[in-house]
């Protein structure tokens, strides 16, 4: 014999009409969802089986020897193998050192150069132009130019050095253990800070100028203006910018693997180049699964994080 | 008169029995050349003894009104190499055209270092083209995987004798033939003769071992502040296993045992001692000398021509064609760069690659291979097999293999050494006999699938590692030959 609480029946009664509710919600914007159905079928095709494809070739090894259809299942060997090597550990290391550095260096360029644009001046549309150029010029072209910059015996930044007396002999950037990280990192920046100085322009465009006027006659410096009445209207902006440039760091593949490789020995190497080195270097397309799989976990992972607190402030609100 | 009718009719009748033997023969071309004589005397003796038909030859295997379609994907020359080159690769598919008119082509050149990959992935998706002209190094790989056809000289009217052993061997997997050397080549060692005398050295004379290598670089280095040796280590580049193997065969390494007589693919040679001397002579030009560009972590031999045409480097591992290319970039120099490229394209010599402490000497056996892809590889499904032959038949004739070969490598098929274009080569391309010369040191790579990441990685990666000092030459070697333990163990 079963019996009911007062709440459970009144849960069962409320239920029903609010399933319906749902239903009949559904059935409403029928013509919305067709809407989107073609591009949710084409996501499912182009995003869905290639994620499926990805999770069930990391359960397998690929030897050299054998065609990927004869791959040998393995269960999560692979998952195992690769979160017990130390090189894993070196490489997101390097990632995160890659990504935090790019994204906030690129960030504060960015945003200095917004700052700097946002005012009248001569020259603003020509030098604002000029500063869009590393964004526009392919990757792949500004590595090669860089790359002989660079150069360790024949670059230019290099012979410059030795010119001004700074050093005795050509420097060596990107074939050291210890600058190779660091140099590419310079390189990106270059490339990226654009990126966010438009964004930062457009968020700058959203601040009143009244309140800012109103401030300065209160007798507030630049500073205060700037901290309290500007960069709280840039919140917005700022969040989708850094988010977006470290998706984009953490994805990046051009700029490392054409100057370096990865090297020297493996000291400018990211998760992207090792996974490219493993599926079409070495051939472990398994391993390289299971090592985008686990990008995916960790990058979701940042994501979610990220963007609840992104949107802590509006969920706030609709609590009140 | 009896007599004379006698020999008279055994005369004819040799006649006839050598025209009936040379009908029925597999090859057209007769006799291939003796390697065994091989020198650069006897290379020259024999250069334009022989007069070959290639479109009438070819035509026997395929008719030329065959109608088809062939896809083909070869290693491209590139921009750098000598324009006789690109004249004789146009030349080529005009002979092709002019041979097989009905045939419909669709050849894509892609660069050495891009081709596996891309070959690799169309496999995966069976969009892979018809017909493959393939480095050396990747043959095993997609043999074993059992991705190619069965393909031997003697399917096109050739003899497998009339192609280098070595070469041979690198086509076949589980003793099936899966393709046809077009081209085979061995490198040599080219030094400046004006920078060594500056330094000390004697100018017409190479280094004789690996050891002087490293004394004359350092020698150089620190008479000249210039960088002596062309070190190459950068990974994913045949070039560096190229300039490497040759000094880690010398001292009595390897990575297998693939320097020895009868190679059988199981032992790990890279963590002897003999291994660990050579990775400890580059290390000594590297770090302790710094006798050797600092950028050589991140060049490919490409960037070491410009360092040595304006007199900025001594010694380097090279092609014969290196000498044209040399000539080319003087040209294309302007004022006082003119001179002193003039100068180093005048000062350029070319010796034997040296030994090791044994008196040992080698050189990477290279070259490249066709191939004909299984048709449920290829995009559309289906190989044009007459198509694929009649290209096979063209490429591999000792017409065209030598004429596609012309400044970089030497003739796949050694008929080709034969013929009055080799005669010409000879006269025109200064060093070749040196290069040529070297083809009987010449050891191939191990021919199993591993092939490629041992060397394109592996290798690359021990000297990155010791050269940067990341790890000890001891710990680098044992790094790479546990490494490549693993991978021939299916690890």
């Amino acid at each position: 014999m079963t019996t009911s609480t007062p709440q459970a029946a009144s849960r069962q009664t409320t239920g029903a009409p609010a399933k319906a509710s749902v239903w009949r919600s559904i059935w409403n914007h029928r013509t919305d969802y067709a809407y989107v159905l073609p591009a949710l079928f084409a996501m499912l095709v182009v995003i869905g089986y290639p994620v499926y494809y990805t999770l069930d070739l990391s359960l397998f090894k690929t030897p050299a020897s054998l065609q990927l259809k004869d791959k040998v299942f393995i269960g999560l060997e692979n998952y195992s193998t690769i979160l017990s090597s130390t090189s894993f550990w070196k490489v997101t290391l390097q990632t995160l050192i890659w990504t935090a550095f790019s994204t906030l260096i690129a960030f504060l360029l960015g945003l200095g150069a917004a700052l700097a644009l946002n005012r009248e001046f001569i020259g603003r549309g020509i030098l604002r132009g000029l500063l869009l150029v590393p964004w526009v010029v392919s990757a792949v072209a500004a590595s090669y130019v860089w790359k002989w910059l660079y150069h360790s015996d024949f670059g230019v930044i290099g012979a410059l050095a030795v010119q001004f007396g700074l050093s005795d002999k050509p420097i060596n950037f990107i074939d050291n253990l210890q600058t190779g990280l660091p140099s590419l990192i310079v390189v990106n920046v270059w490339k990226e800070f654009s990126f966010a100085m438009i964004m930062l322009m457009a968020g700058l465009q959203t601040v009143p100028e009244q309140l800012l006027r109103a401030a300065q006659v209160d007798g507030a410096s630049v500073w205060q203006r700037f901290w309290h009445v500007t960069f709280p209207h840039l919140k917005g902006v700022s969040m989708v910018t850094i988010l977006l440039l470290t998706v984009q760091n953490f994805n990046s593949f051009i700029i490392p693997w054409i100057m370096t490789g990865g090297g020297p020995a493996g000291a400018t190497d990211i998760w992207i180049t090792q996974v490219y080195q493993l599926a079409f270097g070495r051939q472990r397309w398994g391993a390289a699964a299971a090592y985008s799989v686990i990008l995916f976990v960790i990058m979701m992972s940042l994501g979610y994080f990220y963007v609840r607190s992104l949107t802590s402030g509006d969920r706030a609100r609709a609590v009140e | 008169m009896t007599r004379l009718k006698l020999s008279r009719a055994i005369g004819h009748g040799t006649a006839v029995v050598a025209l009936l033997g040379s009908l029925t023969s597999t090859s057209a071309f007769g006799a291939s050349v003796d390697v065994s004589k091989w020198s650069p005397e006897y290379v020259r003796s024999i250069a334009g003894t022989e007069e070959v038909d290639t479109v009438g030859h070819c035509n026997s295997i395929v008719p030329t009104d065959y109608k088809g379609k062939l896809t083909m994907w070869y290693q491209a020359i590139a921009e750098s190499d000598p324009q006789i080159m690109h004249q004789n690769y146009d030349e080529f598919w005009a002979a092709f055209k002019a041979a097989y008119p009905n045939i419909e082509l669709d050849a894509q050149g892609i660069t050495y270092n891009d081709l596996l990959d891309k070959l690799r992935t169309a496999l995966l998706g069976n969009a892979a083209p018809m017909v493959v002209r393939l480095q050396i190094l990747g043959g095993a790989e997609f043999a074993s995987k059992g991705y190619l056809e069965p393909l031997k000289p003697e399917d096109v009217g050739y003899s497998s004798d009339d192609f280098w052993t070595g070469a041979m061997k690198s086509v076949k997997w589980d003793g099936v033939d899966y393709g046809i050397p077009t081209n085979n080549e061995t490198m040599a060692f080219i030094w400046n003769a004006d920078i060594f005398q500056r330094a000390g050295l004697d100018p017409e004379k190479a280094p004789a071992t690996w050891d002087d290598v490293v004394a004359y670089s350092k020698q150089i280095h620190d008479t000249l502040g210039i960088s002596g040796y062309g070190l190459v280590a950068k990974p994913n580049a045949g070039n560096t296993p190229y300039r490497f193997m040759p000094q880690l065969w010398a001292y009595g390494g390897g990575t297998l045992d693939e320097a020895s007589a009868e190679p059988k693919y199981q032992d790990v040679w890279l963590n002897s001692a003999e291994s660990k001397r050579a990775l400890q002579a580059s290390y000594d030009m590297y770090v302790r000398d710094k006798s050797v560009p600092a950028s050589a972590l991140t060049n490919t031999q490409a960037e070491n021509q410009a360092p040595f045409i304006s007199g900025q480097l001594a010694m380097m591992i090279a092609h014969p064609s290196e000498y044209a290319r040399m000539q080319d970039l003087a040209s294309k120099a302007t004022g006082a760069d003119k001179a002193v490229a003039d100068e180093v394209v005048s000062n350029m010599r070319y010796g034997l690659i040296p030994t090791g402490p044994t008196g040992k000497r080698a050189v990477v056996f290279g070259g490249s291979n066709i191939h004909v892809i299984k048709s449920e590889y290829v995009d559309g499904g289906k190989v044009d097999e007459m198509a694929a032959k009649a290209m096979v038949c063209m490429w591999t004739s000792p017409e065209w293999s030598l004429k596609l070969a012309w400044s970089a490598s030497n003739p796949g098929n050694l008929g080709g050494f034969k013929t009055k274009w080799m005669k010409e080569r000879l006269d025109s391309i200064k060093f070749l006999d040196v290069t040529t010369s070297m083809l009987p040191n010449g050891i191939p790579f191990p021919v199993i699938p591993e092939a490629p990441e041992i060397m394109n990685i592996i290798i690359p990666d021990m000297l990155q590692n010791a050269l940067t000092g990341a790890m000890t030459v001891d710990q680098a070697a044992e790094d790479a030959a546990q490494k490549v333990k693993d991978l021939v163990g299916g690890m």
